[in-house]
């Protein structure tokens, strides 16, 4: 259960500003390493600074969804859920330059089915990557296994993730129970669905548990098809007399929406122009062979 | 024929026990063995040498050997020395650390007496340790001595008991059977003297016969009872000590609370009741002989959906 994980004990947080600490730590940490080690070439230009890591960071998650999204077969959505949640979680304490986007996000879709129960063979999983051969699917297996026990440290172990997927079938079952004013509930769940998946490239699933995020989908949802659900929460939920519960709840679903609007794709150039950048950082510094794609 | 018949044998005169049953290896200090009737021509002058290993012996030192290697009888006689002069025990040191290193120096003296290292050095650390603790070997010889009287003194009673008892139960045994035969006896006058037809004085005897019987179970079941069940004799004044009460808080059972961040979540049994399973997929009967119902999932989801709801405050 939620209330009892890991996840709300260690990595959920109390607001965007110490996520983007956390992040400008790892940053600052990788570059002290490099300027310390003293090898040739090195200097601060050369680096990428924190806000463009996070282009980056958000080119190779959309590139993660887009992998997971043609997986074969088909991927349950707790699973991309949580394979997203890890490539989150790992580079909030670590820098894509120290280890390369391409390799972990792969590496965060093989342990996220493994955790899931979603059962795959390793060569049924490495036959998804299309672009490759034969023997590239091999490396890459290699380079996976390579990894794994990395990326599980450093998501201190703690690998079961709470999706807002199941929380939002709950909701719904209970909409159908209690709350009769609204007439059809599953007419909500595509644009449901849809909010969710917008959702979990923000970084919500670090900031709010499962089920608020949940509630706010359907409650937006709502709205945006003209119905009411207002009392939804003060009758249903008991929240009439609890009047600062109510307002940490609207107080939390508008930061959940404010963080989604804020989200954009990343442009082209910019991204091209990092890239450039942080494989130059990798052949240079880097101590991994690289792969293709 | 046992393996262990045939291979202890005596070097000298390679008797087995297999050839002589009554065989009796002997075993000296040097650590070699020889059979008794070797021992008794080699040193009927009362010393020699030993036979394997040169050694000077005498005759008195010869023990019975105990364990099937000689070489581990050659260890408890020198540990039962050693013991005797380093006879301290745990309550003679302030802490743990200081009385196992103690016994890891016991240790190392037994190990060199036994496989003839550095016999002298060892001896004279012997020595040394004699003389500096003199007293407490006195001391600690009387408590040991004390303690061995205290548990011959339990044998014996023991074994008085024992034998008491066995003396009863035979004495019982010859007077059940001594009242057989004159039953017996007594049936056989009957027939010969009286009167009464013979049927009805074998029924009369066989009566009194199941009588007798009663009586010798009953007897048999009058458990002497001399003793509490505890093991103190009935009738003995016991010291009572006073025993410090230890004062226990009585456990109340406390049920477990679980803050759950979130609007209280239906009872699993109620749930069919309330209409939620209305909303879920019916369970097949594929899934039900394993004993799924859709209860559980609705449950769960129901769990999960108010689950941190009201995060942070709850």
């Amino acid at each position: 259960m939620f209330h009892i994980s890991s996840q709300k004990k260690y990595w959920t947080f109390d607001n965007e500003e110490s996520l983007e600490q956390l992040r400008y730590e790892a940053n600052q940490k990788y570059r002290n390493k490099m300027l310390a080690s003293g090898k040739p070439g090195v200097s601060d230009a050369v680096f990428l600074e924190a806000h463009e890591e996070n282009v980056l960071f958000r080119h190779y998650e959309k590139r993660l969804l887009d992998f997971c999204n043609a997986f074969k077969p088909v991927m349950p959505k707790s699973v991309v859920g949580t394979a997203i949640m890890y490539f989150r979680r790992f580079y909030l304490n670590n820098s894509l330059m120290e280890y390369h986007p391409r390799t972990i996000m792969l590496i965060c879709a093989y342990l996220s089915c493994k955790v899931d129960e979603f059962n795959v063979s390793s060569t049924q999983f490495v036959g998804n990557l299309v672009q490759e051969s034969a023997a590239g699917q091999e490396r890459a297996l290699e380079q996976i296994l390579e990894y794994e026990l990395l990326l599980i440290q450093q998501l201190n172990f703690h690998l079961v993730v709470h999706t807002p997927y199941r929380p939002m079938e709950g909701l719904l079952i209970d909409i159908k129970t209690r709350y009769p004013l609204l007439e059809n509930p599953e007419s909500l769940r595509k644009s449901v669905d849809d909010f969710l998946t917008r959702v979990t490239l923000t970084d919500s699933g670090l900031l709010f548990p499962p089920s608020q995020i949940a509630m706010t989908a359907i409650l937006n949802s709502a709205s945006r098809a003209g119905l009411s659900m207002e009392s939804y929460l003060t009758e249903c939920m008991g929240l009439k007399e609890d009047k600062e519960t109510l307002l940490k709840m609207y107080d939390a679903m508008r930061r959940i929406k404010s963080l989604m609007k804020k989200y954009e794709l990343p442009k082209p150039d910019e991204v091209n122009a990092y890239k450039v950048k942080l494989e130059r950082v990798h052949a240079d510094f880097g101590t991994n062979s690289n792969m293709n794609g | 024929m046992t393996p262990e018949m045939d291979d202890q044998g005596c070097p000298r005169c390679k008797t087995t026990k297999y050839r002589n049953p009554s065989l009796k290896l002997m075993v000296n200090v040097c650590g070699h063995t020889l059979c008794e009737s070797c021992v008794d021509m080699l040193f009927v002058r009362g010393s020699g040498n030993c036979v394997q290993c040169d050694t000077p012996l005498r005759k008195s030192n010869f023990r019975v050997q105990l364990f099937e290697d000689p070489a581990v009888d050659k260890e408890v006689e020198i540990r039962k020395k050693v013991l005797k002069i380093y006879n301290k025990r745990d309550f003679d040191f302030s802490n743990l650390r200081e009385y196992n290193d103690y016994l890891e120096r016991v240790e190392e003296i037994v190990y060199n007496l036994t496989n003839n290292l550095e016999v002298e050095g060892t001896k004279q650390i012997m020595e040394a340790y004699q003389r500096e603790n003199r007293d407490i070997i006195q001391k600690n010889k009387a408590k040991l001595t004390r303690e061995q009287e205290e548990l011959e003194e339990l044998l014996l009673l023991e074994q008085q008991g024992n034998e008491q008892r066995r003396l009863e139960t035979l004495q019982e045994e010859q007077r059940q059977l001594q009242a057989k035969r004159k039953s017996k006896q007594a049936l056989l006058d009957e027939l010969e003297r009286s009167h009464v037809p013979a049927t009805i004085l074998l029924a009369q005897h066989k009566d009194r016969a199941a009588q007798l019987e009663t009586q010798i179970e009953k007897q048999k079941q009058v458990v002497k009872t001399t003793i509490f069940s505890t093991g103190i004799p009935m009738g003995q004044t016991v010291s009572l000590l006073t025993v410090n009460r230890l004062e226990e808080v009585l456990y109340h059972y406390q049920p477990i609370h679980m803050h759950t961040y979130g609007p209280p979540v239906p009872e699993l049994e109620q749930l069919g009741r309330l209409g939620y399973l209305n909303h879920v997929r019916t369970a097949q009967p594929q899934d039900m002989a394993g004993g799924y119902n859709s209860g559980l999932a609705c449950h769960r989801a129901i769990q999960d959906a108010f689950s941190g709801l009201f995060h942070p405050l709850g």
